[in-house]
């Protein structure tokens, strides 16, 4: 046999200690769900003590009572009892006195006369004992002799030494059980056989079952109030916690943007003024969302109107120019170059009017994704082969770094493309010359595309305010590509669109990083980012080599070459 | 002859310079300004194209395109203020072959209008299978057995370019550069929006295309012709 074998657990003992784990379990979670109800709930918190206070108060109340009345019966009973035994001492004493027996036998005759006509009309017990150091001549008489051993030293001592009544609460043993009683003893002579003791042993049986039906009664009582005192709790706190609950109730669904959502109002209580003070507030915010609401979809609109109206009259104007612009070999310098201005700015200015179009869409929340699966290098690739020229004009070089396979997402990839673009222009811009690299990674979820430049860079706070409308780093910077300065913006909103973020870093000197993190699938919630944001510390470089004469100017027209 | 277009603008200036613009590229321009009588200018022009504006006094430019595609397949091209998708897509089911969205420069709207008014020239006697239709390119004809389908010269040439090559599958972008001649990165609801209309035609059964098939994450693929 293997030493494997003999150290392996007898199967019963595994099947006990999987019980025992599996019951301890049980009882944490239940002492668990009892824990989070006593922290959730107000109503279990008021009933359970309410309960519980009301128990303690019943249960001191009915133990002070039962004390009492019990003190009050033993000591009626225990007086009537000593009196009661006093007299028959003193019967059976004159019962010995008056006797003229002249033997030994008929003192015992006559004993037992007396003492079994005590017994026998319902009196207590009763034990004649001799005193100790008498012999054994004269026999004693114990009516009960299951009591002969409740009558103790102690006691019988006390009557020797006494000479007067003298007595002790006892426990009588009876077939039921253990019922008290009180045993008196006095000391009698007898004819010729001399002094002995005389006990007599009462039950209080009756006074015991008295006192029992009393602490019943008591007990049940006392339940019963308990669990009044538990249903009117928890009916109180049900009645003023469901207009608190019901306040709750409607304060989620306000938030979630239900606005109709009211309190039921009942009666003039405490209560309803709480339900009408809530309707109240409910009801002016509302009308404050809604003014709100109403003036910002007139502003957009507005906006979109006008930016509609624009379009015609700017395709008449772009169409004359173009023939200008096309004729201007016909003209003088003058002439032709101011045909090519304009030519370039309608150009500018579209982009613009376009941009503002598309933010006003977003605003209005009438932006809608055209979505399909579709391979996102490919889009990444498309855009860098698109902003590759440009990047070379400004000396800077685009690294990429894709994954090998196939990353599908569901993308707008027009929307995708954009983003990226504007991500790529906007390192070409503020990349100083130096390399451009371009990530891309996934996860089950989502994919990341970061794109970093090595350029100024910028701060925190600049790298907050980047995605605003119009903003600029350096207001005394002029935008070199003629981007709109709404870029970034649209950007933003477009990533949002897709459930996705568009986040940026930067550092004075050490460049900037913006990532774009989609999920791959619509609807998918984004966990975690493929990518790092931040450049680890170790591959930052302090210093970096920077083009003395600065970048390059370009042709104004690039940048609406490459968007068209 | 040079081809006659229909330009239907309630925009005096645009038309005007659209107009001018046509002319410079030997095009003859015909003018309507408003929704109402655009039909009849298109009946009395008998046009090889129409240029539509959306936004039309009268009834609106969607309405017309409907009006002019139930008596005719000429090409239409839609001009709107709004790329706004809604706007397109109900312009395209409307009937119109392409869009431009303004502002466009001279050279794009010409661009659009050449691609629709040239004719495909292939072999004269050229008869083509796709799914089990047959396709007469010289004599422009869609049978299926005995029954003539009717297309519109835009839908004839999506199938024509499908069927011309059944082993390729087509992207959205390579069927926009063949049929729409777009050289650029284009808007692909086009195609989706033609290829729906084309299915609700040539299909037995529109929710299991046959003729033309999707080809889930790439684009579509003309349908093989039933085994002999």
């Amino acid at each position: 046999m293997s030493t494997g074998a003999e150290r392996a657990v007898p199967p019963w003992l595994e099947r006990l200690r999987r019980r025992g784990r599996s019951a301890w379990r049980r009882t944490r979670a239940r002492v668990r769900a009892l824990a989070r109800a006593w922290r959730r709930s107000l109503r279990v918190r008021v009933s359970v003590t309410t309960v519980a206070v009301g128990l303690i108060a019943l249960l001191t109340l009915g133990a002070a009572l039962s004390g009492q009345v019990r003190d009050a019966l033993y000591d009626t009973r225990g007086e009537e009892i000593l009196t009661d035994a006093a007299v028959r001492a003193e019967q059976v004493q004159s019962a010995f006195d008056s006797s003229n027996a002249a033997r030994l036998q008929d003192v015992q005759q006559l004993v037992w006369d007396v003492l079994n006509s005590v017994r026998s009309t319902g009196g207590p017990s009763v034990l004649l004992l001799r005193l100790p150091g008498q012999g054994t001549q004269f026999p004693e008489y114990v009516s009960d002799y299951d009591q002969r051993a409740l009558i103790r030293d102690a006691l019988r001592e006390a009557v020797r030494e006494q000479d007067t009544q003298m007595w002790q609460p006892v426990a009588i043993g009876t077939a039921d059980g253990v019922e008290p009683g009180i045993a008196a003893g006095s000391l009698v002579t007898l004819p010729i056989a001399g002094e002995h003791e005389l006990y007599f042993v009462y039950s209080l049986a009756e006074e015991q079952a008295t006192l029992d039906l009393l602490q019943r009664v008591l007990l049940v009582g006392a339940f019963a109030l308990v669990l009044l005192l538990l249903v009117m709790t928890w009916y109180l706190t049900k009645q003023v916690l469901n207009p608190v609950q019901q306040a709750a109730r409607t304060a989620g669904r306000l938030a979630d943007g239900l606005l109709d959502e009211r309190m039921d109002v009942h009666g003039v209580d405490e209560l309803a003024v709480l339900a009408r003070s809530f309707n109240e507030m409910a009801q002016s915010m509302q009308d404050q969302i809604e003014r709100l609401a109403h003036l910002s979809t007139m502003q957009q609109q507005f906006v979109s109107d006008v930016s509609h109206e624009l379009r015609t009259p700017l395709t008449t104007i772009r169409m004359a120019s173009e023939v200008l612009n096309s004729a201007r070999g016909d003209f003088g310098p003058t002439e032709a170059r101011s045909a090519e201005l304009l030519a370039t700015q309608l150009d500018r200015f579209e982009s613009l009017l376009a941009d503002l179009l598309e933010i006003s869409r977003f605003d209005a929340g009438a932006a809608t994704l055209d979505v399909e699966e579709a391979d996102l290098r490919v889009v990444v690739e498309r855009v860098i082969d698109i902003v590759e020229p440009l990047a070379e004009q400004r000396g800077s070089h685009i690294v990429s770094t894709l994954p090998d396979r196939r990353v599908r997402v569901d993308m707008d990839s027009r929307r995708v493309e954009r983003v990226l673009r504007n991500l790529l222009v906007n390192a070409v811009e503020h990349g100083e010359g130096e390399p451009i690299e371009v990530l891309m990674a996934a996860d089950a979820r989502a994919v990341s595309v970061l794109v970093r430049d090595h350029g100024i860079g910028m701060t925190a706070t600049e790298a907050e305010r980047v995605f605003d409308r119009f903003w600029r780093a350096d207001p005394a910077r002029r935008r070199t590509l003629g981007g709109t300065g709404l870029g970034l913006a649209i950007s933003l909103e477009d990533a949002r669109l897709h459930g996705g973020t568009l986040e940026a870093w930067g550092s004075p000197g050490e460049g900037a990083s913006f990532r774009l993190t989609l999920p791959l699938r619509a609807g998918l919630e984004i966990q975690q980012h493929p990518l790092e944001l931040r450049p680890p510390r170790e591959h930052v470089e302090p210093e970096v080599h920077r083009d003395p004469a600065g970048p390059h100017a370009l042709p104004d027209d690039f940048m609406a070459e490459i968007s068209e | 002859m040079s081809p006659r277009v229909l330009v239907v603008d309630d925009d005096a200036a645009l038309s005007e310079m659209i107009g001018i613009v046509l002319q410079s590229e030997s095009l003859e321009p015909v003018f309507c300004y408003e929704g109402t009588g655009a039909l009849e200018a298109f009946r009395s022009s008998q046009p090889d194209l129409v240029l539509l504006d959306l936004m039309l006094p009268g009834i609106d430019g969607i309405e017309v395109c409907g009006q002019i595609r139930a008596e005719s397949g000429v090409p239409i091209i839609m001009l709107t203020a709004k790329s706004d998708t809604t706007d397109v897509v109900s312009g395209l089911e409307a009937g119109a072959d392409d869009y431009i969205a303004k502002p466009f420069k001279p050279k794009e709207l010409v661009a659009r209008i050449r691609a629709r008014l040239r004719r495909h020239d292939g072999p004269d006697t050229e008869r083509l299978l796709i799914g089990d239709l047959v396709i007469d390119v010289a004599g422009h004809r869609v049978t299926r057995g005995e029954e003539v389908i009717n297309l519109t010269p835009l839908e004839f040439d999506l199938m024509v370019a499908l069927a011309r090559k059944p082993w390729q599958v087509f992207s959205r972008e390579v069927l926009l550069e063949q049929v729409w001649g777009y050289r650029h990165q284009a808007d692909t609801r086009l195609v989706n929006v033609h290829v729906q209309r084309l299915r609700a035609k040539v299909e037995q059964d529109p929710e299991s295309p046959e003729v033309v098939v999707t080809v889930r994450g790439v684009g579509y693929r003309a349908g093989a012709p039933p085994a002999r």
